[in-house]
């Protein structure tokens, strides 16, 4: 078994003691699930111990990462362990106990300023209304990425306690809570990033949301194989139906694809590499199989598939939810389409450098 | 991925990326030299002898065969990179392109040592071009069903009569891989008794007679075969393992960059259009174009690492093909909805000129090297449901 077949296994045998459940503003997430995987040190992989993290590889936490999102797990794992935690290392700043939820906020309605109170640099407060905030109300603590203060170029990075603030009860398509947070001089350790710092934390952000994406199509694609070939009409398996193989063809290409370019941008990350347009390339490829796979996901199920009894629209949700969030889909086409012109009008040699 | 159609990630390869800075320079030059020009779907219509030759004599033909063949012994990755950099060009590779790609590692794994000796390194050195001869007037999806035969005379060799079709460029090449009934179909396995056989093409006997595609192009012929004596060693591998052949060959026919590349030059046109005009609505459909090419390379790249390791990836590069003819022909539709141009074959507007070129084109990528309905039963093959 190679370590991310271990963590797999493992995640795969905490997963089992916590079904997904229809999300609701009054059980928001996984309290249950988040503590199970913190005593295990999962919401610490790929974070250094000496940080206080687990230890780890990259590709350990996108393994935790991957099977959470398979599991449809309401925890803001992703969040903590791809961006939020590795944003505050890459700012020098230090990480809150890996054991509590900590989520990521692009903020750029919000306005920073230093403190100057003697009490020495990387002090500021905060001020406005960070919007879309994934997990608002669950994390208690937010890596909040805003504009530099005043006077200064770059962006700012710095990390809140949320746990005295009240969050809006808003919720993505599938109930995962995406309230905005009100700042009202809010207290913040915090240090100012350069654009490309801050530009790659957004990467990040949106690499995260392919990495749940490619997991979750995967999922969904695995779901429908079994259903087909399990389900009869006609007196045979609807897998025999050419129809429907030809579906189920046209779903492996894209979730293939997503697959490929997924693993080629973490690797990249892995790497070193700046990944701005790796990740948006692989954030946009995954956004687009979402449509073709929970459409003929849900069409190859029947009504079944369509009540909330059954399992699909855990993950279809999601899908449909996740495409557009950390950036959306043409946020992120845009970025790579002039990302990818940026050094001149002839795209080839800059495309065969992205990952 | 918990289906079967995963394949590991290929390797960095710095070796290919140091002979496509190569192939890169080569190309410019070329291009400011005029001798040829940016074209769609070059691989099919772009046959130019001269430039082929060129590019044997760089060492870019024949790339990972062994030398003693007239090979350079190179990976995967570094071909790879070339073919790339060929067809992003829109460079004129049809002629050699199915000899290198297809017959040469066809011949190499089958062929006797005498037929490799006397053909792999003139395949590399860009002077001898192969065809395949697969399809015939009434076999075209069902190939297990062609009724061109071989039969063995008095001195052992052989005489073909029969005709294939849709023979791309069979008026420039020099030799055919030609599939054909060595024995009486039998009902119960049809894809017994079928054999392949390396066939000279200026043999007395052969007809070749063009088929003009939609533009008026001539790019492929009905070849007609009427007692055509082929001598008896000129079998390639085993008689009666046609199909196996056959079906063998398929990893290296569909999973190439030229099963999404056809129509790249569309795309690089259109690069060079929005980059001037910044406008917000092509630069998102130029970099939702990207997000797939990305993912088409990283998916075909994979299995020429698995060709590399030995692997025959079958299932994978079919996927790859109908994925990839189906971004081909994407382009087209989405360069045309946020850019207001007029495809034209003699405009002297660069992108209505590519445009036209592809447009007349693209019926023909989703059908050859197996149509996407026949690739995708053999994906859902893959996936168990067959
Ligand atoms: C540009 C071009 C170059 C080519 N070059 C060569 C060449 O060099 N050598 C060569 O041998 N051949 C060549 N071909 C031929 C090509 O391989 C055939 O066109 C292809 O195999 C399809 O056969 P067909 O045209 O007879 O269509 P048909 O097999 O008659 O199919 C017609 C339609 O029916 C569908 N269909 C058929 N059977 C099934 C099924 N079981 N289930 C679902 N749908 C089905 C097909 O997918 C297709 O959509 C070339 C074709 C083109 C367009």
């Amino acid at each position: 078994m190679s370590d991310q077949d271990l963590v797999v296994a493992t995640v795969r045998d905490i997963l089992s003691g916590f079904e997904p459940f229809t999300l609701t503003p009054e059980r928001p997430w996984d309290a249950g699930l988040w503590s199970a995987l913190a005593d295990a040190g999962l919401t610490g992989v790929g974070l250094p111990e000496e940080a206080g993290g687990s230890g780890g590889e990259l590709a350990d936490a996108v393994a935790v990462v991957a099977t959470l999102a398979q599991g449809s797990a309401a925890v803001p794992v992703a969040e903590q362990l791809l961006v939020a935690g590795p944003a505050l290392l890459a700012a020098g700043l230090d990480l809150p106990s890996p054991e509590t939820p900590m989520t990521i906020a692009l903020a750029d309605a919000v306005t920073v300023h230093p403190v100057d109170d003697g009490d020495g640099p990387g002090r500021f407060t905060l001020t406005g209304t960070a919007t879309d905030v994934a997990w608002a109300g669950v994390a208690s603590s937010v890596v909040v990425l805003a504009p530099a203060p005043a006077g200064l170029d770059g962006a700012f990075l710095g990390l809140i306690d949320a746990s005295g603030l009240a969050a809006t009860d808003a919720a993505n398509l599938a109930g995962e809570p995406r309230g905005s947070l009100v700042l009202d001089d809010v207290q913040a350790l915090g240090a100012v990033l350069t654009d490309a710092q801050a530009a790659e934390v957004r990467a990040r952000y949106a690499l995260a949301r392919a990495v749940q994406l490619a997991a979750a199509l995967d999922q969904v694609m695995s779901w429908t194989v079994q259903y087909v070939g399990e389900r009869e009409q006609f007196g045979r398996a609807l897998a025999k139906f050419q129809a429907i193989q030809m579906g189920l063809a046209e779903m492996a290409g894209e979730v293939t694809a997503v697959a490929a370019l997924t693993d080629a941008a973490v690797q990249a990350l892995d790497r070193g590499e700046n990944v701005v347009l790796a990740a948006a390339a692989a954030k946009v490829r995954a956004g687009a199989a979402v449509e073709l796979v929970a459409r003929l996901a849900h069409q190859f199920h029947g009504a079944i598939g369509f009540t909330q009894e059954h399992k699909l629209h855990h993950l279809t949700r999601r899908l449909w939810s996740w495409r557009d969030e950390a950036g959306s889909e043409l946020h992120w086409s845009r970025v790579l389409g002039s990302g990818l012109l940026a050094e001149g009008p002839e795209l080839w040699p800059t495309l065969t450098r992205v990952v | 991925m918990t289906n079967s159609l995963t394949l590991a990630p290929a390797p960095r390869s710095e070796a290919a990326e140091q002979v496509r800075g190569e192939v890169r320079e080569f190309l410019a030059a070329e291009l400011a030299a005029g001798t040829f020009q940016t074209g769609v779907d070059t691989w099919l219509s772009g046959v130019d002898p001269a430039f082929s030759k060129k590019l044997g004599d760089r060492g870019w033909l024949g790339m990972t065969w062994p030398k003693e063949y007239g090979g350079h012994e190179r990976s995967a990755m570094e071909r790879y990179a070339v073919s790339e950099e060929l067809l992003a060009a829109g460079a004129p590779v049809a002629g050699h392109w199915i000899a290198d790609r297809q017959s040469g590692p066809n011949l190499l794994q089958y062929g006797t040592e005498a037929q490799r000796r006397a053909i792999l390194p003139r395949i590399a050195a860009g002077e001898c071009f192969f065809v395949i001869g697969m399809s015939e007037p009434d076999s075209g999806s069902d190939l297990a069903s062609i009724r061109t035969r071989a039969v063995r005379n008095g001195s052992g060799d052989w005489v073909v009569n029969g005709a294939k079709i849709w023979t791309s460029n069979a008026h420039h090449a020099h030799y055919g891989i030609v599939l054909v009934r060595t024995s009486p179909g039998d009902p119960a396995n049809k894809h017994a008794g079928l054999s392949q056989l390396l066939v000279d093409l200026s043999l007395p006997g052969i007809a070749i007679n063009p088929i003009r595609i939609l533009d008026g192009g001539h790019h492929f012929n009905e070849v007609v075969f009427e007692d055509v004596v082929v001598p008896g060693d000129m079998l390639l591998g085993e008689e009666g393992r046609g199909w196996h052949q056959v079906t063998a060959e398929l990893a290296f026919e569909r999973s190439g960059p030229e099963r999404f590349l056809s129509t790249y030059p569309v795309v690089a046109e259109f690069a060079r259009r929005v980059g001037k005009s910044s406008d917000p609505a092509a630069l998102a459909t130029l970099g939702r174009l990207s997000a797939r090419l990305l993912a088409l390379r990283q998916m075909s790249l994979r299995i020429a690492a698995a060709l590399d390791r030995g692997e025959l990836p079958n299932i994978p590069a079919a996927l790859v093909k109908d994925v990839g003819t189906m971004f081909e022909g994407d382009v087209i539709e989405e360069v045309r909805r946020v850019i207001d141009v007029t495809p034209s074959l003699d405009s002297p507007d660069p992108l209505a000129r590519a445009l036209a070129e592809a447009q007349l084109h693209a019926p023909g990528f989703t059908l050859r090297g197996g149509t996407n309905e026949i690739l995708k039963g053999i994906v859902a093959r893959g996936l168990g449901l067959r």
